[in-house]
């Protein structure tokens, strides 16, 4: 942008010639005089106009750079906070298990002298659930911290497959509650693409939850991957909802446009998807059919 | 001090959850049984007879805010403590405005829960007597 307005050169480039066409303007000396300091007052003030307009376009660019931060950093927040309860809930049961196998434990050790085999046998199957519901808040801790972590935008090679189903899985049990299937048709042996991992599944998470949210109760969400054989790898996330109506299609990706009901979603959602893919070069595309289901499509890159 | 113990059903749907708690009230002179849902939690109500209702709020099918109101239908004089991993301002109104009595939430130690239950079935006995003599 900068490249086509800058240059004190290219104006100067103008002012001269035009200068000189209308000194040459043939009304007579003290006419064209009059138009030359004419021509070289609008040229000058049109220099200077010219000059605030850049500025002002750079700053505008600036501002907008910063928005886009803003706003993903503020849609991270708002995914992070529509997660918290269900995070909590998936923590707090393997806790309370915990919790009950040590009171458990204590209550063996007060009771008996662990001689006899049975209770041999329930001390270790104790100490195993203790072990295993451990393990079960590591993983819902860690995917809270891969997602949640300060995200530059880093370019790297990713498997796609992978991260889409470790996304799958964290709005998988919420979905079950809801009777929604989640299916998983990946195509296997799927090349690399070059992306930024964070910022895709940021992408990925909002994409599944407006698919949740549009099925309500009872159907079926598709997520596919393909390579399209054209340098790019295409992920598909469709859903068995209500579908979008075809005047709401042209403004799905519009900031701010929403049609939850107000404090159930920011409308920014799909508009900093669209960002993001935008600004891993790849592309976001959505067709719909009400009462039918939506679908929308990604096309990255593939790794060099 | 009388030998009756409180007849409590645990309903949740993490089984490992259910199965140690049932054991461990069960130590604690409560009589303790279970149900994975709130559907079987409503069949066995109906069969039986329980003094204080353990219920997890997030359960497939049938939640227990759903399962809460129609517990409360079939014996408005049973207390109902709901146990949840999930605490919201609004699950709670839901709660009170289904007569829910108490509101805990896990990991909750097995001590504290056995003194709700104790003092649940305090106030069922307490209303089942003031509910007889109400003519």
């Amino acid at each position: 942008m900068k490249e086509n307005f800058s240059g004190r050169s290219r104006f100067v480039n103008y002012l001269v010639p035009l200068c000189l066409f209308a000194a040459s303007w043939p009304v007579g000396r003290t006419g064209g005089a009059l138009y030359a300091l004419g021509a070289l007052i609008l040229a000058g003030l049109s220099f200077f106009l010219f000059r605030h307009l850049v500025h002002q376009i750079n700053q505008a660019e600036q501002r907008s750079c910063e928005l886009d931060e803003q706003l993903i950093q503020s849609q991270k927040l708002a995914a992070i906070g529509e997660l918290s309860s269900g995070i909590a809930h998936e923590i707090n049961n393997p806790l309370a298990i915990i919790g009950q196998e040590v009171e458990w434990l204590r209550h063996l050790f007060e009771t008996s002298t662990l001689q006899e085999e049975k209770d041999r046998g329930e001390f270790s199957d104790s100490l195993k659930q203790i072990s295993s519901q451990v393990d079960r808040c590591r993983d819902i801790t860690h995917k809270l911290l891969n997602f949640a972590r300060k995200m530059d935008p880093v370019m790297q090679a990713v498997e796609l497959n992978r991260l889409i189903d470790d996304m799958a899985a964290l709005v998988e049990k919420e979905a079950k509650l809801n009777n929604i299937n989640i299916i998983r048709e990946f195509q296997k042996d799927l090349p690399l693409v070059t992306s930024d991992p964070p910022f895709l599944r940021q992408v990925i998470l909002n994409l599944l939850n407006n698919a949740t949210y549009a099925i309500e109760a009872n159907g079926t969400i598709t997520i596919s991957t393909k390579d399209n054989k054209d340098g790019r790898v295409e992920i598909a996330v469709a859903d068995t909802g209500r579908g979008i109506p075809k005047e709401h299609l042209k403004k799905i990706f519009d900031p701010f446009f929403t049609t939850k009901p107000p404090g159930k979603g920011t409308g920014l959602g799909l508009s900093i998807c669209h960002g993001i893919i935008q600004r891993v070069g790849g592309t976001i595309s959505v067709i719909s059919q009400l009462d039918r289901g939506t679908t929308f499509t990604i096309r990255l890159p593939i790794a060099p | 001090m009388s030998s009756y113990k409180p007849k409590v059903l645990v309903v949740d749907d993490e089984a490992r959850f259910r199965e140690t708690l049932i054991k461990l009230l069960n130590t604690k002179l409560i009589e303790a049984t279970g149900a994975e849902s709130g559907m079987e939690a409503i069949e066995k109500i109906t069969e039986n007879k329980y003094d204080v209702i353990l219920l997890d709020v997030r359960m497939p099918g049938m939640t227990g805010i759903e399962a809460l109101a129609k517990i409360k239908k079939i014996d408005p004089l049973l207390e109902v403590i709901i146990l949840t991993g999930h605490a919201s301002v609004d699950t709670a109104i839901e709660i009170m405005k289904h007569g829910g009595c108490e509101y805990l939430l896990k990991p909750c130690p097995v001590d504290e829960l056995t003194a709700r239950i104790d003092a649940a079935y305090e106030r069922k006995v307490t209303r089942t007597k003031v509910k007889a003599k109400t003519p």
